[in-house]
């Protein structure tokens, strides 16, 4: 099975090949080796954006092979980050906590000791008790779990509901981004138990590795979020492959066509939204540990739009299109937004790119979709002929 | 001759108007037939209803030996039962090809997690085949069926109804758009189809309906108004005056 999979999917092999490549590369360039041309907190930009191409290959699934327009695949994504975040900042705080109660000379009780924790972590939002949802926050395995489960549920309930109901287009649109800004605007309220707006800081310090040079520790995100890309890439290939990815166009391209063959499709859509909801969990929980922070704004809805945008520009449809798409978008953002683009002086008024960049994405965005609607992916058609 | 499908006092309303007036059709098992009407007899509705897509005011739709009601379930359930339908406008899966599209219809199961761990079979692929033998594609298989001429996308529908196994098989207009030759074609396809099920053929081509040598229903304003053979319904003054009074009155 393996074998015709990889043989009819020779993309993957070239996907693989490639992303190999250039994390090898990395990491040989990077300061761990004592190379240091690419440095740490570019080799982090570089794993973030490799988290963004996972998320943007699931959001390729449900919308570029599904047909459902998602606007809210970027709060699976923050989940994620916050049930890792929610590990590293209490084993963060326990560690330092102890550290400070050593000196004393009357042992802590373990009520001092969560006391202590609590009072670190949310004093910041004028509290010091664990609310309910930080039961399991002392357990990164059971953490690890909330990062595919909560996303998963959530996913699983909402799709239920929606597809069931059959709420299709662009209501679909508007439901998922309504979920995206409920779930954000209840995350900015301080009794949310997630520290309000401030979200969950310090992440990049890793509990257990104080010793451990930022270098070593990005490196390490960095190539686990290229092998979480790679294992993704190949799991998503192989779902929209075969029979599995016939049904799925179909549904996309003729939904009551689909239903009349006798496939229950909503099944099938809320098997897709709840897989794709569970990577891109998996994806924000490798983000966020090299971003450092999380905050309820990561959630809001522009972020999903993004994302929509990114696989529109990459090209739907085809996985390593939605790579492409992430991948160069934001990093393109980032350097326009980071002031590494320069003004253009026009004499009457120059334009800062920090100003325009979202002018030129915009403009970007419509003339792909106009223009190009394969978006960049579709310049491979160009070199690659298709053996008929 | 035992009864596949017993429709019996349908009334649909929609926003007021009779679509549907206590229609009463029965279709044996195997039986060619063909449903003609002037438009708005009811011809597609009367599909939507046995098919699952609409749900009547009143009646019953009762199927198989079984008499179970159709009523009730899911599009996809009833498709499962074993009612294909192809719709006016051909509706194949225009991003795949001929092969993907037959087989997507085969008769296999149709669960998210069957489907995913589907493998390629030396039997499915046979079936494929024949099929495709049977509506002339087979040279066609790899070919995507965008590509395809209108007439061979509409045969290349009836293979996928073909495909599901139906007992039986609703095809809306299947000449419509077709060249003469292509109409022949057609209409041997469908006459082989009705030897071992029911096939219900609406069509608005007398020519055509002609050509199928069937019994014939007339529908008008949402209920039956003749039965029986092409030139019995024909010289029927009823249908006359549905068809060509109009003009006249």
């Amino acid at each position: 099975m393996k074998n015709t999979f990889i043989a009819q999917n020779p993309s993957v092999l070239w996907f693989l090949a490639a992303l190999g490549l250039f994390t090898f590369g990395v990491t040989m360039l990077s300061e761990v080796t004592g190379v240091g041309v690419i440095s740490t907190s570019f080799v982090k930009t570089l794993g973030k954006t490799l988290c963004l191409c996972l998320i943007a290959i699931a959001m390729d699934v449900v919308w570029g092979y599904c047909g459902i327009l998602s606007l809210g695949h970027f709060a699976f994504f923050g989940i994620g980050g916050y049930a890792v975040g929610m590990w590293l900042m209490y084993a963060r705080t326990e560690g330092i906590v102890l550290e400070s109660l050593t000196s004393q000379t009357i042992p802590p009780t373990p009520q001092e000791i969560t006391d202590a924790i609590g009072n670190q972590i949310f004093g910041v939002v004028g509290s010091a008790e664990f609310p309910m949802i930080w039961a399991f926050a002392d357990s990164l395995f059971l953490q690890l779990l909330m990062v595919v489960l909560v996303p998963g549920l959530l996913a699983l309930v909402f799709g239920w509901l929606a597809f069931r109901s059959r709420v299709t287009g662009v209501y679909l649109s508007i439901l998922t981004q309504a979920m995206t800004l409920a779930l954000s605007l209840y995350l900015f309220q301080n009794d949310s138990g997630l520290r309000g707006n401030n979200g969950l800081s310090g992440l990049q310090n890793i509990p257990g590795f104080k010793a451990t040079p930022q270098a070593t520790i990005s490196i390490i995100f960095f190539i686990a979020s290229a092998a979480a890309l790679a294992l993704g890439y190949v799991f998503f290939a192989w779902v929209v492959s075969g029979k599995m990815g016939s049904v799925v166009k179909g549904i996309r391209d003729n939904e009551a066509r689909v239903r009349f063959l006798g496939y229950h499709v909503e099944s099938y859509k809320l098997f897709i939204f709840t897989i794709t909801a569970i990577v891109s969990g998996i994806a924000g929980a490798l983000y966020y540990p090299q971003a450092g922070i999380i905050n309820p704004g990561e959630i809001a809805p522009i972020a999903s739009i993004y994302l929509a945008v990114w696989v529109a520009i990459g090209g739907r449809g085809r996985l390593y299109g939605a790579v492409i798409g992430a991948a160069f978008v934001s990093l393109m953002s980032s350097w326009f937004t980071g002031g590494g683009a320069p003004s253009i002086p026009l004499g009457f008024y120059t334009v800062e790119w920090t100003d325009w960049w979202l002018v030129l994405l915009g403009f970007s965005f419509v003339t792909v979709t106009l223009f190009f609607p394969k978006g960049i992916g579709g310049l491979f058609d160009y070199l690659v002929r298709k053996p008929s | 001759m035992s009864m596949l499908l017993e429709v019996s006092g349908v009334t649909v309303t929609f926003d007021g108007f009779r679509a549907i007036n206590n229609l009463s059709i029965n279709f044996a098992e195997p039986e060619l037939r063909a449903i003609i009407g002037p438009n708005g007899a009811g011809k597609t509705t009367f599909m939507d209803i046995v098919t699952g897509k609409t749900k009547p005011d009143k009646g019953r739709v009762i199927w198989g030996e079984k008499n179970m009601s159709l009523l009730g379930m899911s599009e996809s359930q009833i498709a499962m039962e074993g009612i294909g339908r192809k719709f006016q406008k051909p509706t194949v899966f225009e991003d795949q090809t001929v092969r993907q599209n037959l087989a997507m219809a085969l008769k296999n199961p149709r669960g998210a997690f069957a489907v995913l761990m589907h493998k390629k079979t030396a039997a499915n692929g046979a079936r494929i085949e024949a099929i495709a033998e049977e509506i002339g594609l087979l040279g066609e298989l790899r070919r995507s069926a965008g590509e395809l001429s209108h007439g061979q996308k509409q045969w290349l529908e009836i293979g996928m109804l073909l495909a599901q196994e139906p007992r039986l098989l609703l095809v809306d207009e299947p000449a419509a758009g077709m060249t003469t030759e292509e109409r022949e074609k057609t209409t041997d396809i469908l006459r082989r189809a009705a030897e071992t099920r029911a096939v219900v053929v609406v069509e608005h081509d007398m020519e055509f309906v002609r050509r199928l040598a069937c019994k014939v229903t007339v529908l008008h304003e949402g209920s039956v108004l003749a039965e029986g053979s092409l030139d019995h319904v024909t010289s029927n003054p009823d249908v006359i005056e549905v068809y060509l009074g109009r003009a006249n009155a």
